[in-house]
């Protein structure tokens, strides 16, 4: 029982990771940035050439290197995030909803394939693994880097949290998400505010990448689909548009799976939680923290 | 390419496929009227293969086209098939049944004579029936569900052990190693359920090991901890894991993780340098895999390690000796029939007794199975995948 509960929220938070920024992009521009997930394949291959790169520096300094990588990765995707926002969604800001949609499934394979065409298509070994001791904690088997890992993904997330209802750029992303055309005429430069947030967000999912590469240690240029999918599947739960939302639906999303797993059996998994999404979305679109939106006109 | 000969039995019914081709090649000039004259022209006899060369499996690809190259190569060198050369078309089939149907329907405009691809099951199955309308004969190298010979298409013919052969292997080596409870592991593709489905029938039926949980996991995802959880909670003694290497790699590190000491098994889909890595070595040693011969295990191929090494530049993986093999039966059909129509060759398929391959002489059954998978045993060994047991 606790060994589920445990194997539910490590998973859990690199869904939160995810999933919060593909909550921080809709919440703003009510854009379903399905080119998110790849992001997070693309954090982990930026993470894994600096290693490569690093070589036996980075096998020696192990944990400390991985840290650097971190944030040098986090800087990585970001920079991808706001060139996918300038060169994809921008152009499009004013077209029809579906059209921007589209886009960002054309923005997920063209990032797929072409790191496809950088890296080939043969799935790649971290060359730094984080390898921890066990300890047993009320009845659940946890590893010391299963611990870290959560410890730097719970940080990440007060560092948001303080980022959005704590600094200037904050609340600009809050206004603009409440009314677009008000923002604006009240001064905010709404493109720069809204490339922040896709830094942001994206150097989330780049976080997540590294220390998926890190821990699971495979990497692969698919590796992004699913767990886009299960990200989108948490803000969903969680409610989309809402930051803390996000949080909450990754972890439940994470429990779901383990006690369905345990329930029902392995092949259940994405069965069970993709039944979630679609219950959530038909008796409760608006997800466990989500507030009523009125449609705006 | 003869049209003629691909003519299908029930013409009204596949006009559509036949005007198809007819559209479709007939840019090509050259293929329609060389088809007019029969087969004894001097046109290339074309050979097409759906191989994965993107997704999950997209290692595997360039071992079976490499591999099929060569014996190309070795054929035309010695002046081909009755002067016809051979021809390789490669497709991509990326492991995805929708992907491989585009590529096989690719192929038959394209007008190849025989296929001699074919790696996931789960993408081969769904162009069985393509071919078959088309009248091209199917010799499969690396595939081998059951299920794809249960539909008994007079036009499939598979040279790797089947799924019932490998879980003959597996059972017979988890007795041998006195296990009593085993877990089977599959990952939801009719390749991975077919052996474990067979491996539990076999076990159920037997007097040895039982089997305590029969466990599926989503391909495509790293975290299988949920998984690894029900295996531990069985507590098996043996775990088979029927699936492909990556997911394999995972799960084996993810099952050492979280505390299992025993034997763990793979199939012949997990056979792969790449599990070692992704498990990580010390997780990987002693792994045990079902599967049939490779390069490395077949005595005396030393030669022909040689030659494909000096080719192409890269050592020989998985399926390039059964590609190879599946050339060179297609060769041996053609210059048997002395054409390329679709009967005459399948009717050659059947007949061909005592090829050589390097599974053993070569003799169909009637299912157009091989008559023994020869499969053995490997494990891993100082970090390599190396010969544990040769089951005899």
């Amino acid at each position: 029982m606790s060994q589920l509960i445990w194997n539910g929220l490590f998973v859990g938070s690199f869904y939160a990771l995810v999933a919060l920024g593909y909550s921080m992009v809709y919440g703003i521009i009510k854009l379903l940035n399905f080119a998110h997930g790849d992001i997070y394949m693309l954090g982990a291959f930026a993470g894994f050439a600096m290693l490569t790169m690093a070589g036996a520096l980075a096998t020696s300094a192990g944990f400390l290197a991985l840290l650097v990588v971190l944030l040098i990765a986090m800087l990585a995707t970001g920079t991808a995030g706001l060139i996918l926002e300038r060169v994809a969604y921008r152009p499009l800001r004013s077209a029809p909803r579906l059209s921007v949609l589209i886009t960002a499934v054309g923005a997920s394979f063209a990032l797929e394939y072409g790191m496809r065409l950088v890296a080939g298509p043969n799935p790649e070994v971290y060359p730094v693994r984080l390898e921890g001791t066990t300890v047993h904690l009320l009845g659940a088997r946890v590893t010391v880097q299963q611990l870290a890992l959560v410890v730097i993904a719970v940080l990440l997330m007060l560092g948001l949290q303080w980022l959005i209802m704590g600094t200037g750029t904050g609340r600009a992303m809050r206004a603009i998400a409440q009314d677009p055309k008000a923002s604006l005429y009240m001064g905010i430069n709404v493109n720069a505010v809204i490339a922040r947030t896709f830094f942001i967000g994206s150097a989330l999912a780049g976080a997540a990448g590294v220390m998926a590469g890190a821990y699971y240690g495979k990497i692969d240029f698919l590796m992004g689909f699913i767990i886009g999918l299960k990200a989108f599947t948490a803000a969903v739960i969680g409610g989309i548009g809402n930051i803390k939302g996000a949080m909450l639906g990754g972890l439940v999303l994470g429990m779901l799976e383990a006690f369905g797993t345990a329930w029902l059996g392995g092949e259940w998994r994405d069965v069970f939680a993709f039944s979630f999404l679609i219950l959530f979305l038909t008796l409760r679109p608006t997800g466990l923290l989500g507030e009523r939106v009125t449609e705006r006109v | 390419m003869t049209l003629p000969s691909r003519r299908p039995r029930s013409r009204s019914a596949y006009l559509g496929v036949f005007a198809a081709s007819i559209v479709l090649t007939g840019c090509g000039g050259g293929l329609l009227s060389s088809g007019e004259e029969g087969g004894g022209s001097d046109e290339p006899i074309v050979l097409g293969m759906i191989t994965p060369l993107s997704g999950s499996s997209a290692a595997i690809g360039p071992y079976m086209q490499n591999g099929a190259q060569l014996a190309i190569d070795e054929i035309n060198a010695d002046g081909g098939i009755d002067g016809r050369e051979l021809e390789l078309v490669v497709e991509d089939g990326a492991c995805d049944p929708r992907t491989a149907t585009a590529a096989a329907n690719k192929l038959v405009t394209d007008g190849i004579d025989i296929s001699i691809g074919g790696y996931c099951s789960g993408a081969t199955l769904p162009t069985l029936p393509i071919f078959e309308k088309a009248g091209v004969p199917m010799i499969i190298p690396a595939a081998n569900s059951t299920e794809l010979v249960e539909q008994g298409l007079s036009n499939v013919f598979l040279i790797n052990g089947t799924g019932t052969q490998q879980a003959d292997a597996a059972v017979e080596y988890m007795t041998g190693q006195n296990a009593t409870r085993v877990a089977l592991v599959d990952d939801n593709t009719s390749y991975s359920t077919d052996i474990a489905e067979r491996t539990a029938e076999l076990l159920e039926e037997g007097s040895g090991p039982e089997v305590v949980l029969h466990e599926s996991v989503t391909a495509g995802e790293s975290d299988y901890s949920a998984n690894v959880n029900a295996v531990v909670q069985s507590d098996p003694d043996f775990v088979y894991w029927t699936g492909y290497y990556q997911e394999g790699g995972l799960l084996v590190r993810q099952l050492r993780q979280a505390g299992y000491t025993g034997p763990i098994m793979v199939a012949d889909g997990s056979v792969d340098q790449q599990l070692v890595e992704i498990a990580g070595p010390e997780n990987a040693e002693g792994v045990f895999a079902t599967m049939t011969q490779t390069p490395d295990t077949i005595p005396g191929a030393e030669d022909w390690i040689a030659d494909y090494r000096e080719k192409f530049d890269a050592e020989p993986g998985p399926y390039s000796t059964q590609s190879y093999d599946a050339v060179r039966v297609a060769a041996e059909a053609v210059r048997e029939a002395g054409s390329t129509d679709t009967e005459d060759v399948i009717a050659a398929l059947e007949g061909i007794d005592g090829l050589e391959l390097f599974s053993g002489p070569l003799k169909f059954t009637e299912e157009h199975t091989l008559s023994s998978g020869g499969f053995l045993i490997l494990s891993v060994q100082d970090g390599k995948f190396a010969l544990e047991d040769a089951l005899d």
